[in-house]
């Protein structure tokens, strides 16, 4: 049956449906598996804990997540034409990236060399701020233009990586993880922090009202089971060491969590464009005085 | 049918005529054979008035044509059970086949006699409203003319989906079939429930948009924010059903506030019936010798018949003279040394009451809005001006009131239609440039010409083709199921008068017929093209229930639909790409069709016609061959029945050969040499070739043609307003003739005769109707109005995808639209699934919710509920036309009804 | 230099949608694409209400953001202004899509038709499997008015070189023209009336300007 009963066409806001969970499962797995690179690195360059098999772990990541984007685009056989705009598209420059860096990183997986790990990192958080850039030059989607979505989606990657690195060491002694662990604190926190800035930011701008439930709706869930849930573990490890391993590993799936929750909704919930709105126009024929609208925004 | 060589790319003159807006001339262009695209054919843009463009529904044209959906072979019904629940198994035949099953009905119809025995003809014909099928329905009228009598009164929405009460009142007062402001000169409308942005076609919308481009003010009265009301100036909510209230207020202010002098009084003496004096029995007073009215004349302080030369009519005032008071049927009420008031006077009397404060209690228009408009219309009147037109000086009165469908028929119709015209008259804006305009008639001859139709009648007044209801000469044996030649005086009998009667009566009366009518029977044939009345009339279910009891029905079929599942035969019609034919442009016609010029357009195959579809003429050709009609039908032709243009004229000579059957192109080379010659008077003689390629023809047509006023004050004639003796009278004799044989269930109706129509409670009486129907009116709190919609409106575009999509932009369009605090209140939201009930009948839609609708209003824009037609029946549209009930009750005396109902409203559930 | 832009005067648009129906059909577009359609807004609340028709569809702007984010260069403009589209180099990744403030750009990946998933002749005769799977949108007939301005037409002037939808407006509503020539049509309309333009905040700079009023 067809649907009928109409307001006259898209006038307020309405969800952009042209990226889809395949868009967000690349936002997911890309920024998890750039963070996981970055956070690896560190560790590694850090406390000289070079995990190879987490590095093979973060490509596999970014190589699914662009995959999960070739299946969406239009055409998947010309997807050689999107290396075509590196001048201006950050789609361009992020597709750029993804070779080399999985270069880097099934290099340190192989050879578990810290100057392959270092180059990773670097290369991982430039593939990483394409994403976020990505979503800020969106500009028909406000919860995506708006320009504290870079911290967010750098910290959220970060604490997903942090989250993933966690894995791969939950089974380590507590001093291998202590270094881990204080960033992945950090990233947590960080990314709390960005996502309360980037709500309150988006409500002050009148962003499109289904936007903002769709925010609203997961803040809580953010805040316990991203943020608070692998606090809490992480310290746990450390208050029963017993119990460390399996605290370490809900710590970060937790802190993944929080990043596949806030990217999903983002990309998918939230992406409400801005629909239609007219300023004041007084005098128009037909109208009397007149009174601007932007129906369905905040 | 030939359709052009299949060359590369050609672009094909044609019309479209799907509304009564139309036509629009339009280009088909032509791909290798393949319609692709219609486009404005700006070749037209100097003569037309839209500047040559195309409405909406034109560029659904390709998509008609292609519709994958199409009948495109004659079928055959196989299941003799009919009913919506049957599967009719139609099958496909040859046309052969088809035309023998019909000529066979139509034969044993002739042998046994073209009337049965009730009187009634046994072969009746619907067409779709506004005489549009007859654009495209080729010479079949010249066959149904040779058949002889034929019901064309079974209506599918005629008399109640029109403008009914200005059809009828309107050719009486103003030769006004359709009354339109002179919007080109007009500078103030107020538009009272008048759609005409939707309604007006593309000659409305580009002109009303020039007008506002140059000041036109104008303030939109209606329940709902129409988008008419869209793009007015102001738009003020009204309570349904309540119009003639807020009119009769503003002619209060015009009478009673206003000062005497700023009306047009010269008009008022001369031109209308004012200052006729009005006896104690509410007839004129008249001279007793030669029986016209008198008036008093202030020069000489006596009467005089109204006539007199050199004489200054009094307007005001009683005055006693030596007269005669003559009532109905010829009876001498009074007569000597008379007391008579000057209809005038009668007036004042009579508004009095109205005041704005009166009105604002029943029609929530707050009196100091009334006040005001009353003042801007008075002001922008501007009395005392004028302009010369072709030459002649003219009054220039740039006001104008319209009125849209629901405020124009049924209860209330008639005082709605007099207030407007007596409030145009009062400041002279009737018939003069800016004013309101009658565009065409249909009951008054000839239909081609206007103002030819203005002839000399009784009393100073123009003649009028009443039905008559003297004694002798009243008819109490109707002619066709809907009565209305015995019941509806003003609805004449002309070829237009069958559906103008209550074409409801044609459907109610077959299930028991009032007493003193022979008893309404089935007829034996019956033939219906572009039309739906399964879906476009009211009390749909029933009317489908009576529909399968049809024996026998041969429907001209575009796809299946709802009206031709109950057909026996289905016969496939080139449609509007793929037929031949001719028709008259330009004049002045429907709604703002007046035109600075005239002629003719033809409609042309611009593809080879679908599958074994076959041109109109051709089906009608070789119906009157079989049924041995072929001179007649030719004949017909001949005299211009086809296409309202005579083959023979003084200077030419096209007559078809009366005993052979001719081809299409032959009958159609004829009629377009018939129309060179008439529009070169003689001197040319093109045929069908020139017209293919050129499409169109005309002549200038002068636009002091567009105005009746110069014809009446030519002829000495006045408007027969504001005091209707003539109306008054006729009722009287109605009522007694109709009593004379004890029919007393047409007494409501003959109380709308009225001299000066007062106000009743109109809205009251759909209140009643639900009491009747059992239900408690607080339970149907809301009214249920309709819209049109311009992108299916007439079309038969509800199966059409690209309509639904471009009509979907617009808003309500598929559902229910409601009040936004009025849902709230019922716990409504957008989208969801609400219940829209009468006592009897119940539908379905999605809410809609918007602030520009009235809070005690609901709006369902179109006509749908479609369950057969394809794509349509899809669509889940909920349908006024399933709620309303057909009922005498509702109906006014000229027989309309009006488009709406009193309805509850409930969720049922949420939005999916 | 020649700048091409569309004016729409809200005081003559009465939202009847023979542009979208117009459009449709000369660009082919499947069930659902409109290129051009016009929008039925409303301001204010019961009585104090004001419904307005309001025309919208690419708005060729100055700074096109969909052009930008385009990662193979398939979207452009042209030096007259006008923003098209490289039926052949376009992925199809709806980045532009997202990217366009004004909801003005599609993406069909599987041929669709009026009546289900089989074209009729006009639907065959006019179906062009490039546009599957890209993005499209309105591009201002640039057909038209390049075949027209070879011609030697003026766009905006005759109906042959101009868009569809401003041939086809019944309530001449849209006008389409050259901004930077003081003799066009549009050129004198934005001087004689109050205009806007939407979301103007955004720095777009689009190119579909809407007339009312005097100023």
């Amino acid at each position: 049956m067809r649907r009928s009963g109409n307001s006259g066409g898209r006038i307020g806001p309405s969800l952009q449906k042209s990226w889809d969970r395949r868009a967000a499962a690349n936002f997911i797995a890309g920024g998890c598996g750039s963070g996981l690179a970055i956070l690896s690195s560190a560790n590694a360059l850090w406390s000289g804990n070079l995990e190879p098999s987490a590095f093979a772990a973060a490509a596999v990541l970014i190589a699914l997540g662009l995959l999960f984007v070739w299946f969406e685009i239009g055409r998947p056989w010309r997807f050689l034409h999107v290396f075509f705009h590196p001048q201006t598209s950050w789609m361009t420059r992020e597709a750029a990236l993804a070779p080399p860096l999985l270069v880097a990183l099934a290099a340190t997986a192989l050879s578990a060399n810290r100057a392959a790990a270092a180059a990773s990192a670097l290369l991982a958080l430039a593939f990483l701020a394409t994403q976020a850039r990505i979503l800020r030059a969106a500009r028909g989607i406000p919860a995506w233009r708006e320009p504290l979505i870079q911290p967010l989606i750098l910290s959220t990657g970060l604490a997903e990586g942090a989250g993933a690195a966690l894995l791969f060491f939950a089974f380590a002694p507590v001093s291998e993880r202590l270094f881990l662990s204080v960033l992945a604190l950090a990233a947590v926190a960080l990314r709390q922090f960005a996502w309360r800035f980037y709500c309150r930011r988006l409500e002050s701008r009148g962003a499109p009202k289904g936007a903002l439930a769709a925010l609203q709706a997961i803040d809580k869930p953010v805040l316990w089971a991203a943020t608070l849930a692998p606090f809490l573990f992480l310290l746990a490890t450390f208050a029963f060491p017993l119990f460390a391993a399996p605290f370490a590993v809900t710590a970060g799936v937790s802190a993944i969590f929080g990043g596949v929750l806030i990217k999903g909704v983002i990309v998918t919930r939230a992406a409400f464009n801005q629909g239609f709105a007219l300023p004041d126009l007084p005098g128009l024929a037909g109208t009397g005085g007149g009174a601007s609208t932007r129906p369905g925004r905040s | 049918m030939t359709a052009p060589p299949a060359k590369a790319t050609l672009k094909l003159p044609s019309y479209c005529y799907q509304c009564v807006a139309g036509p629009d001339l339009l280009q088909v262009r032509v791909e290798e054979g393949t319609a692709v695209a219609v486009e404005p054919n700006f070749c037209a843009s100097e003569i037309h008035p839209g500047a040559g463009r195309v409405c909406v529904k034109a560029y659904g044209l390709v998509q008609k044509t292609y519709n994958p959906h199409r009948i495109l072979s004659p079928m055959k019904r196989t299941n003799p059970k009919k009913g919506r629940g049957e599967d009719p198994g139609f099958q496909p035949i040859s046309w052969e086949e088809a035309l023998s099953l019909v000529a066979e009905k139509l034969n044993a119809v002739r042998a046994s006699g073209l009337l049965d025995a009730s009187g009634y003809p046994k072969v009746a014909a619907s067409f779709g409203g506004g005489g549009t099928p007859q654009s495209y329905m080729g010479t079949f009228p010249a066959f149904l003319a040779a058949w002889g009598p034929v019901d064309m009164g079974f209506g599918s929405g005629q008399g109640v989906k029109c403008t009914h009460s200005e059809h009828l009142y309107g050719e009486f007062w103003h030769r006004a079939f359709t009354v339109s402001a002179d919007t080109p000169s007009c500078r103030y409308i107020i538009e009272v429930g008048c759609n005409i942005e939707a309604s007006g076609g593309v000659v409305g919308v580009k002109r009303h948009a020039d007008a506002r481009a140059r000041g036109l003010k104008r303030v939109q009265i209606e329940p709902h924010l129409s988008v008419t009301g869209a793009s007015s100036a102001e738009w003020v909510p009204i309570r349904p059903k309540t119009d003639a209230a807020f009119l009769y207020a503003l002619i209060h202010v015009l009478l009673h506030e206003e000062p005497r002098g700023s009306l047009d009084l010269a008009f008022l003496r001369e031109r209308t019936a004012s200052p006729y004096l009005v006896g104690a029995h509410g007839y004129y007073l008249r001279d007793p010798s030669s029986e016209k009215p008198l008036i008093w004349d202030e020069k000489r302080g006596e009467a005089a018949a109204y006539d007199t030369p050199g004489i200054k009519p009094a307007l005001e005032g009683s005055y006693r003279a030596r007269a005669v008071e003559i009532g109905p049927d010829g009876e001498r009420l009074d007569e000597g040394e008379l007391l008579g008031e000057t209809a005038f006077e009668k007036l004042l009397a009579h508004m009095a009451p109205y005041t704005p404060e009166w009105a604002s209690r029943i029609c929530d228009v707050p009196a100091q809005t009334i006040r005001r408009l009353a003042g801007e219309f008075l002001e922008a009147a501007s009395v005392g001006e004028s302009i010369e037109i072709d030459g002649e000086r003219l009054p220039l009165r740039p006001v104008a009131i319209t009125l849209g469908k629901t405020v124009n028929n049924g209860w209330g119709g008639f005082e709605c239609c007099w207030a407007r015209t007596v409030a145009a008259s009062l400041v002279g804006a009737l018939e003069v440039p800016g004013g309101i305009l009658g565009t065409t008639v249909r009951l008054n001859r000839p239909m081609s010409g206007r103002i030819e139709s203005v002839k000399p009648g009784p009393d100073g007044f123009m003649d009028y083709p009443f039905n008559p209801t003297d004694r002798e000469h009243w008819s109490p044996r109707p002619n066709i199921r809907n009565a209305y030649r015995t019941l509806v005086p003003l609805a004449s009998d002309g070829p237009w008068s069958q559906a103008l009667g209550p074409t409801h009566f044609a459907w109610m009366f077959l299930d028991g017929t009032p007493q003193g009518l022979p008893e309404v029977t089935f007829p034996e044939v019956w033939f219906l093209y572009r039309t739906n009345p399964a879906i476009s009339f009211w009390d749909t279910q029933s009317l489908s229930e009576k529909m399968a009891r049809f024996p026998f029905v041969v429907a001209f079929a575009y796809t299946r639909d709802e009206s031709n599942h109950m057909a026996d035969i289905l016969l496939p019609e080139c449609t509007d790409l793929e037929g031949l034919q001719l028709i008259r442009i330009g004049g002045t016609k429907y709604i703002e069709q007046f035109w600075e010029a005239e002629g003719f357009a033809l409609r042309q195959p611009v593809i080879e016609a679908r599958g074994e579809a076959r041109d109109f003429t051709d089906i009608a050709t070789e119906l009157a061959r079989r049924t041995g009609l072929i001179e007649d039908y030719n004949r017909a032709i001949n005299r211009g029945v086809a296409a309202g243009l005579r083959l023979k004229g003084e200077n030419y000579d096209y007559s078809l050969a009366p005993e052979k059957a001719h081809s299409c192109e032959e009958i159609w080379d004829a009629i377009c040499r018939a129309a060179s010659a008439e529009l070169s008077e003689g001197a040319e003689s093109e045929g069908l070739s020139w017209w293919r390629e050129h499409g169109f023809r005309t002549r200038p047509f002068p636009r002091l043609e567009w105005y009746l006023y110069p014809a009446l004050v030519r002829q000495g004639l006045r408007f027969e307003l504001p005091y209707e003796e003539r109306l008054y009278r006729i009722g009287r004799e109605l009522a007694q003739r109709l009593h004379e044989r004890g029919m007393t269930w047409w007494d409501k109706q003959l109380a709308e005769y009225q001299a000066l129509p007062a106000w009743r409670d109109f809205p009251a009486l759909w209140e009643k109707s639900v009491v009747a129907a059992g239900g408690k009116p607080e339970d149907f709190p809301f009214w249920l109005v309709t819209t049109r919609s311009m992108q299916y409106a007439w079309g038969a575009n509800a199966g059409s995808e690209l309509m639904r999509e471009a009509a979907a932009n617009i808003a309500g369009h598929g559902g229910v639209v409601i009040n936004a605090r009025a849902a709230a209140r019922l716990g409504i939201a957008e989208g969801d699934l609400v219940e829209v009930r009468t006592p009897r009948r119940a539908t379905q839609g999605r809410a809609v919710l918007r602030e520009g609708i009235r809070p005690d209003t609901l709006l369902m824009v179109g006509q749908f509920g479609h369950w057969a037609t394809p794509f349509a029946r899809d669509l889940e549209v909920p349908s006024l036309n399933s709620l309303v009930p057909m009922s005498i009750d509702l109906t006014d005396a000229t027989g309309s009804g009006a488009d709406l109902v009193r309805v509850g409203l409930s969720r049922l559930r949420s939005r999916r | 230099m020649t700048r091409w832009v569309m004016v729409a005067d809200l005081e003559r648009c009465v939202g009847c949608q023979t542009c979208t129906a117009a459009c449709k059909e000369e660009n082919a577009t499947p069930p659902g694409v409109q290129w051009r359609r016009v929008l039925d807004m409303e301001t204010g609340e019961y009585p104090d209400v004001r419904r307005i028709f309001l025309p919208v569809g690419c708005m060729h702007c100055d700074e096109p953001p969909c052009m930008d984010v385009c990662p193979s260069t398939a979207t452009r403009q042209r030096a007259d202004g006008i923003v098209t589209i490289d039926y052949d180099l376009c992925i199809g990744c709806g980045y532009c899509i997202v990217s366009c403030p004004y909801d003005a750009r599609f993406r069909t990946d599987r041929a669709r038709f009026a009546y289900g998933g089989r074209p009729n002749e006009a639907e065959r005769k006019r179906f062009d499997e490039r546009r599957l799977g890209v993005a499209t949108k309105c591009n201002f007939c640039v057909e038209r008015l390049d075949a027209g301005i070879a011609k030697g037409l003026s766009p905006g002037l005759d109906p042959e070189a101009s868009p569809v939808c401003v041939n086809s407006c019944i309530a001449s509503a849209l006008y389409f023209g050259d901004i930077d020539d003081p003799q066009s049509g549009v050129w004198v309309l934005l001087s004689q009336k109050n205009h806007f333009r939407l979301h103007e905040e955004l720095g777009t700079g689009p190119r579909l300007y809407y007339l009312w009023g005097s100023p």
